[in-house]
């Protein structure tokens, strides 16, 4: 290839009928998708009957990588999955650290898909060239952490990279995730794809390299990096001493816009109890980091005395204090962290399952779920015991645990009572610790994110940063449109979106900058904005596809409804009129049809998707 | 191939593991295959860093141990030990992997195109492993020759 940080190959594997083949990413693919998430975007849509139950054997999973891994650029070592998501039945897309990513390049190749079903349980070893689907099924049943240490002895090598499945992935839970070492591509049930599949995991090891096009230009990056990364306080100081914790005390206490008791309340009165600051301070054992990432946010904390004394894990980060924490009503970190370190064993988003959880509590609160549902528990808000105890019972889907098997939006729809309205969700996919309520750009940004309720469509970082006015609403189709195109770049290099503080917010012309040396592309700003645009616009295609329309893009009742009632976010919401304004305003600016929220031809032929655009106008 | 390093003949020269400091990030081993080819990629990396549980961390790297097992399992004696570095013999080297066996600390690869071994050489007094430690987990230390257990 003429480029630099590609392999210019991608491996597919078809599970039914066991072969393997390649498909070339050309100069002209490379320069056109970036990689990761364009890559997989343009190749489900090309693939995938967006009709189809995820978990039908033609589903595809990708495990992609940018032209960033490998190398030692800062907060890329990871890598990428996509799939038809169980859980929105929607594009989905999950991002992960772990080494896995660096040894796909240096076996050869970019990323690989993986479609049909395996007869029994497998493994796909890929050992540079060589390509097997293994028996896994002595590994079926067993803990991710357990199974990545017995394939890496049945391989032989201690140091080879290793993703998988938990029993939730195994037993189809919708939000089940894939593990590498300690990290999670948490969100969407890409896990639950996978167990389909019969897959129990990915191994992967390689002896090659990878390089970048312009060395002298990109170690004069690096040098630029290392410089401005002093000046910016959360990657010197605060995401290397406290991690994502950190944020409990800015966005929970100072804010008041830390989701609570599933999301009655957004300030949680106990917030010192599961600060950042503790943990760091009674709880922690190491840093640990992503494959050549200098921040070393990740921290491995354990309960040192307490009821839950002994849990350990790498984590919690902030998500899941939010999840299993201030919205279950739990002010008991080593509670959390024992949660934290139980979802990842068993294989399941925590994001997902402590606001499903929440969501429970608040229906039993409301005698929607009873103790004959329960099995004789108190399901109350604070039930650390229903917590912990309820994550196995999920990934088995024993008892109750079926019904939290299918996240907040299906069980809303079983229960009913009017449960829908704080089912807190958007296209099915729980909504994180950043408020939809106390940021408008995430109220607009949940609404319209390809995922749903993500907080890596949209970023909500601006807003905190005062960089834009979290109040305000003119303005803001622009805004959040540029944090989607900066979270879609950022996701197809492959790349943490911490960079965010000193790149941009938005996408700016310091990505262009970083992106050039590596690859040699020579890309100019528009070219870049142009590329984010193909991207987006290849996912909401393949939603659209699937029924997705302007009706679609909203928010619970409950933040169109009730503003937060209490702390320093009092009184804040976006309410229908004004969510109205706004996605006007954001289809205009995206040149999608306001009635319909599809992308209009003109739009698509401007960035290059006449195809697909043909595609919407056959298949609609 | 290998630079020596110019050593008082006294000491020798060790790469010190801190495990408490080690995140696990492997910019040690990036930047060691970057420093010798050019290249990003752990199998030219001299150094390498093993996880085994969440706080457990092995490094790898050679120890210039006493025994030099590595030199007595070398058949065609392609390899030696000058300036604090074991160094290879390309031209007497048949690339058989002994030494590779042969080290307890697992210090020695095969260049995975020449199928050379590639071992620690210090990048001539100034390693790029511990420059680049964003953790200062690695340091160089100087031990007398002689040491009991290595």
């Amino acid at each position: 290839m003429k480029y630099s940080g590609y392999k210019g190959k991608i491996l597919r594997v078809n599970l039914t009928t066991r072969k393997f083949s390649t498909v070339e990413v050309t100069d002209e693919f490379a320069r056109k998708y970036l990689g990761g998430n364009g890559f997989a975007a343009r190749h489900l849509f090309d693939l995938v009957d967006p009709k189809i139950d995820a978990f039908d054997a033609s589903n595809v999973v990708a495990m992609m990588t940018g032209p960033f891994q490998g190398i030692n650029i800062p907060t890329a070592g990871k890598y990428y999955m996509a799939t038809k998501s169980p859980l929105t039945n929607g594009y989905f897309d999950s991002v992960s650290g772990g080494h896995i990513g660096a040894q796909i390049k240096y076996a050869g190749y970019d990323g690989i898909l993986i479609t049909g079903k395996a007869d029994r349980p497998s493994y796909i070893f890929i050992d540079d060239g060589k390509v097997e689907i293994r028996l896994a099924e002595k590994f079926w049943g067993r803990l991710t952490g357990e199974t990545q240490e017995l394939v890496k002895e049945e391989i032989g090598d201690p140091n080879l990279c290793v993703s998988a499945i938990g029993p939730a992935g195994e037993n189809l839970v919708r939000y089940a995730c894939v593990i590498t070492e300690y990290r999670a591509a948490g969100r969407g049930g890409v896990g639950a794809v996978l167990g389909s599949k019969k897959v129990k995991a990915i191994a992967v090891r390689g002896s090659g390299t990878n390089e970048v096009s312009d060395p002298e230009a990109f170690d004069a990056w690096m040098k630029w990096y290392k410089e401005e990364a002093k000046k910016v306080p959360a990657l010197a100081t605060g995401l290397p001493t406290y991690g994502t914790p950190a944020l409990v005390a800015s966005i929970g206490k100072m804010l008041g816009a830390m989701g609570s008791y599933n999301h009655k309340t957004e300030f949680f009165e106990n917030w010192e109890n599961i600060s950042g600051e503790r943990l760091k301070k009674e709880f922690w054992d190491k840093d640990t980091a992503c494959p050549a990432c200098p921040i070393a946010c990740s921290k491995v904390f354990s309960a040192k005395s307490g009821k839950w004394k002994g849990a350990i894990s790498e984590g919690p980060e902030y998500e899941t204090i939010y999840s299993l924490g201030s919205m279950c009503g739990i002010d008991d970190l080593g509670a959390i962290i024992k949660g934290d370190s139980l979802c990842d064993e068993w294989g399941m988003d925590t994001v997902s399952y402590g606001v499903t959880i929440a969501f429970m509590m608040e229906a039993y609160e409301k005698g929607l779920i009873t103790k004959e549902n329960t099995g004789g528990l108190e399901f109350n808000f604070g039930n650390d015991d229903v917590m912990v105890s309820h994550i196995e019972k999920t990934a088995k889907r024993e008892g109750i645990g079926n019904l939290i098997a299918e996240g907040s939006l299906r069980i809303a729809r079983t229960v009913g009572g009017g449960s829908e309205r704080f089912a807190i969700q958007v296209k099915g996919l729980e909504i994180p610790g950043h408020s939809a309520r106390a940021l408008r750009g995430m109220a607009l940004g949940y609404s319209t994110a390809t995922r749903g309720g993500s907080h890596h469509d949209p970023r909500p970082t601006g807003e905190y940063a005062g960089v834009s006015d979290r109040k305000a609403v003119e303005g803001k189709a622009s805004w959040v449109i540029g944090t989607q195109q900066m979270t879609t770049i950022g996701d197809s290099l492959v790349q943490c979106h911490f960079l965010e503080r000193l790149l941009g917010f938005t996408l700016t012309q310091k990505y262009v900058d970083m992106i050039n040396p590596v690859t040699g592309f020579g890309y100019t700003f528009q070219e870049l904005v142009d590329v984010a645009e193909r991207i987006l616009d290849l996912e909401r295609a393949f939603n659209v596809r699937t029924g997705i329309r302007r009706k679609d893009d909203t928010l619970p009742r409950r933040f169109l409804e009730e503003p937060i009632p209490e702390g320093p976010s009092q009184g804040m919401y976006t309410d229908e009129p004004t969510l109205n304004r706004m996605l006007d305003e954001f289809y205009a600016l995206k040149g999608w049809d306001p009635g319909t929220g599809i992308p209009t031809r003109q739009k698509l032929v401007r960035i290059g998707l006449e195809d697909v655009a043909d595609r919407l106008e056959q298949g609609l | 191939m290998t630079m020596s390093v110019v050593l008082s003949q006294e000491k020798k020269p060790l790469i010190r593991f801190d495990l408490k400091k080690c995140a696990y990030c492997k910019i040690c081993e990036l930047s060691c295959s970057h420093r010798h080819y050019k290249k990003f990629g752990d199998a030219l990396s001299r150094i390498t860093i093993i996880r085994k549980g969440p706080t457990m961390l092995k490094c790898f790297i050679c120890t210039r141990c006493d025994k030099r097992f590595c030199i007595g399992a070398c058949p065609t004696k392609a390899l030696s030990y000058k300036g604090g570095n074991i160094e290879v013999d390309p031209s007497l080297c048949n690339s058989c992997g002994d030494c590779v066996e042969a080290c307890p600390f697992h210090g020695i690869k095969l260049h995975p195109e020449t199928k050379l071994p590639i071992i620690c050489d210090l990048c001539g007094g100034d390693p790029s492993c511990i420059k680049e430690c964003p953790k200062g987990a690695l340091s160089l230390i100087w031990l007398p020759e002689s040491r009991k257990g290595y």
